[in-house]
């Protein structure tokens, strides 16, 4: 027979035994990764990345922080400003992120500068993919047209700018692409068009070549061939609110061709989201612009070493296979360091390079342009 | 000696009572009055000498796709108010006047929007009025086509707006409609006034309050949203909360988005000292 002493003091030692492991896992160093990507990047982080992780450094714990919406441009500015108080920044990782802003965030030694020594796998990643040493490249996507096998005959597909208006025009209300500001895919339609104005060379905009009256005169003629495909666009100039927005109206079969993100087509047709009839097609003459995501991590971070493990871990084979399979996203790393079974299935996909545009100044003029220029070019009626 | 008595007990509850309204007003002021303070000071300040200046509101008027967007707004808005009154008094009406299960069922439906989330309702608008949606298909299925789907158009913003509107205004209509004592209908209606009579005689009058909380609450709404214009509305023009926020976190131009906010406020303001007013002149009708 157990008595009641015996029970409480069996029960207290039970509790006592739960509570060591118990109080182990709450001291988990806790990471704060902030991301500003969209739901599919989000959920992949949260679902598989953040399993993966903890499974393999059962000390750390991660923690997904969605910050959209010029979310994590805040939060970034928040650590800046810690920096100059020596203070916790509270972030300790952000998923991608130009570490070029805040303005003078570099030199003021907010990123933490990547190389081998700090983070080893780094020395596997893609030498085209690296911008600057103060962010960790690691998954990339591009844009490219998804179009409606269905209704745009083999033969038809526009394979250069010339023949993708051409296109346009001929086949009125079927072509919407979405506000510039609200999502990637729109926004670098919108940067074909500059590339197309200013000699297809992408190299011409830098970070640092930006000026108020260098951009009146490069950007005007791109409004103006905005401008002229406007009537033909979907309810002669309607612009979707975002990237899922321009890819639900493809799916539903209410337009024929959209500018639409790689890694988001691709994983839409492997989960069945995207109906099988719709098809990619890049650009030959000069591709649509993409990039790769790259991570930054701050120098003040309270949980660095988490941080710097993390980032490690995002390029290891396991999660670079993932980026490529779960995502439909390009890897980080070179090919070389990934099976040779999946370079040649996905050889077909993954360009050789990929023309960029810079964010800061020239981002912000390309919106604020296209939303005075072009925007209100509405044929209605 | 009879109108002593009550200022008595006032003055001896006085401390209590602002004992328990001050914790919500200082909330009110750290959070709210004083952050909106500095901000209308920053909007109307110069940002290279410090002194006062109203440069960012000459910024904001001159300049015509902002004078656009508040105008746009504007319209938006009143486009909104007016026919939510113009959809929510007719029901209020019936459902005042009538009693089983019907008017039940009808009040339950009318009033379910607002358990419905803002985002929910612009997805499920889009589904439904979209392109392709069930509304098309339902009217292509009976021989009716060439329907203009009102996504990413200016009415895509006011049927998604007053959708989410319906269940507030009718709440306060009915509320209104409640105090109209059925003696004065059927006193009415003894002296052989007809329904058009009783209506403009003796309901709209008792309700005219009402109508006006109604206007200014649904105003006020409308006036600041941002979920329904954001995903429903066009690209251009905007709605003042959707290019405030453009402003802000897009053109990172945190002077003009706060010259935006405040002259949305002057709007608010006015509309909201019609709605205190009106609280006013019912509180000191008693009722």
């Amino acid at each position: 027979m157990i008595n009641r002493r015996h029970f409480l003091a069996a029960g207290a030692a039970l509790a006592a035994a739960g509570l060591v492991p118990a109080g182990r896992a709450f001291a988990a160093t806790k990471l704060d990764v902030f991301t500003n990507s969209d739901a599919n990047i989000s959920d992949w982080l949260a679902n598989i990345v953040k399993p993966a992780f903890e499974k393999a450094h059962p000390d750390y714990e991660v923690n997904v922080v969605i910050a959209r919406n010029g979310g994590l441009d805040q939060v970034a500015q928040r650590a800046l400003a810690a920096l100059a108080a020596k203070a916790d920044p509270q972030m300790d990782f952000a998923e991608q992120y130009d570490p070029n802003l805040p303005k003078g965030a570099i030199e003021a030694g907010l990123w933490v500068k990547f190389d081998d020594q700090l983070v080893p796998n780094f020395a596997h990643v893609n030498k085209a993919a690296i911008q600057s040493p103060y962010s960790m490249p690691y998954r990339g996507s591009q844009v490219l047209l998804a179009y409606d096998s269905t209704k745009v005959a083999a033969d038809a597909v526009p394979k250069t700018w010339d023949a993708l208006t051409a296109w346009i025009k001929a086949n009125p209300g079927q072509f919407i692409y979405n506000r510039p500001d609200k999502g990637g895919s729109g926004k670098n339609f919108v940067v074909r068009a500059i590339h197309e104005a200013n000699g297809r060379d992408p190299g011409a905009f830098t970070v640092g070549n930006y000026s108020k009256e260098e951009a009146e005169k490069r950007l005007a003629p791109a409004w103006a061939i905005l401008n002229d495909l406007a009537p033909s666009l979907y309810e002669k100039g309607a612009y979707a609110a975002g990237n899922a927005a321009s890819l639900q109206l493809l799916s539903n079969g209410v337009v024929s061709m959209v500018p639409i993100w790689s890694d988001m087509v691709l994983q839409g047709l492997a989960q069945g989201a995207v109906p099988e009839t719709i098809k990619i097609v890049q650009l030959q003459d000069l591709a649509l612009c993409g990039g790769f995501s790259a991570s930054v991590i701050p120098t003040i971070a309270a949980h660095k070493e988490a941080a710097l493990a993390f980032a490690d871990f995002l390029l290891t084979e396991e999660i670079q296979t993932s980026v490529l399979k779960d995502l439909g996203g390009f890897p980080g790393v070179d090919w070389s360091h990934l099976p040779a079974a999946l370079r040649e299935e996905f050889a077909a996909v993954i360009p050789a390079s990929i023309p960029t545009f810079p964010e800061g100044d020239w981002s912000t003029a390309l919106n604020e342009g296209w939303y005075r220029n072009v925007a209100p070019t509405i044929a209605r009626g | 000696m009879a109108l002593a008595a009550p200022i008595l007990v006032e003055a001896r509850r006085f401390p209590v009572g602002l004992l328990l309204v001050a914790a919500p007003m200082l909330l009110l002021v750290v959070f709210v009055l004083v952050p909106a303070a500095s901000a209308i000071v920053s909007t109307l300040t110069d940002p290279r000498s410090g002194g006062p200046s109203l440069a960012n509101y000459r910024t904001l008027l001159g300049d015509p796709l902002s004078r656009g967007n508040l105008f746009f707004t504007l319209g938006s808005t009143l486009a909104v108010c007016g026919l939510l009154l113009a959809v929510c008094l007719p029901v209020a009406l019936y459902l005042r006047f009538s009693s089983g299960r019907l008017p039940a069922f009808v009040q339950s439906v009318a009033v379910f929007p607002l358990f419905v989330p803002g985002i929910i309702v612009a997805y499920a608008l889009i589904r439904f009025l979209g392109p392709n949606g069930s509304l098309q298909t339902v009217l292509d299925a009976i021989g009716i086509h060439g329907f203009r789907s009102p996504y990413l158009t200016p009415a895509g913003t006011v049927i998604g707006l007053v959708w989410e509107g319906i269940p507030l205004t009718l709440l306060i209509l009915l509320s209104g409609l409640a105090q109209i004592p059925n003696a004065a209908i059927e006193a009415a209606r003894d002296v052989g006034a007809g329904r058009l009579a009783i209506l403009t005689g003796i309901i709209l009058p008792l309700i005219a309050n009402s109508v006006t909380v109604a206007f200014s609450l649904a105003f006020l709404g409308a006036f600041g949203a941002f979920t329904i214009p954001y995903l429903m509305g066009p690209a251009s023009p905007e709605m003042m909360g959707v290019f405030m926020q453009r402003t802000f976190s897009e053109l990172r131009d945190p002077a003009q988005a706060q010259t935006q906010a405040v002259m949305s406020f002057l709007f608010c303001a006015a509309v909201g000292v019609i709605y205190v007013r009106s609280v006013i002149r019912s509180r000191r009708r008693g009722s």
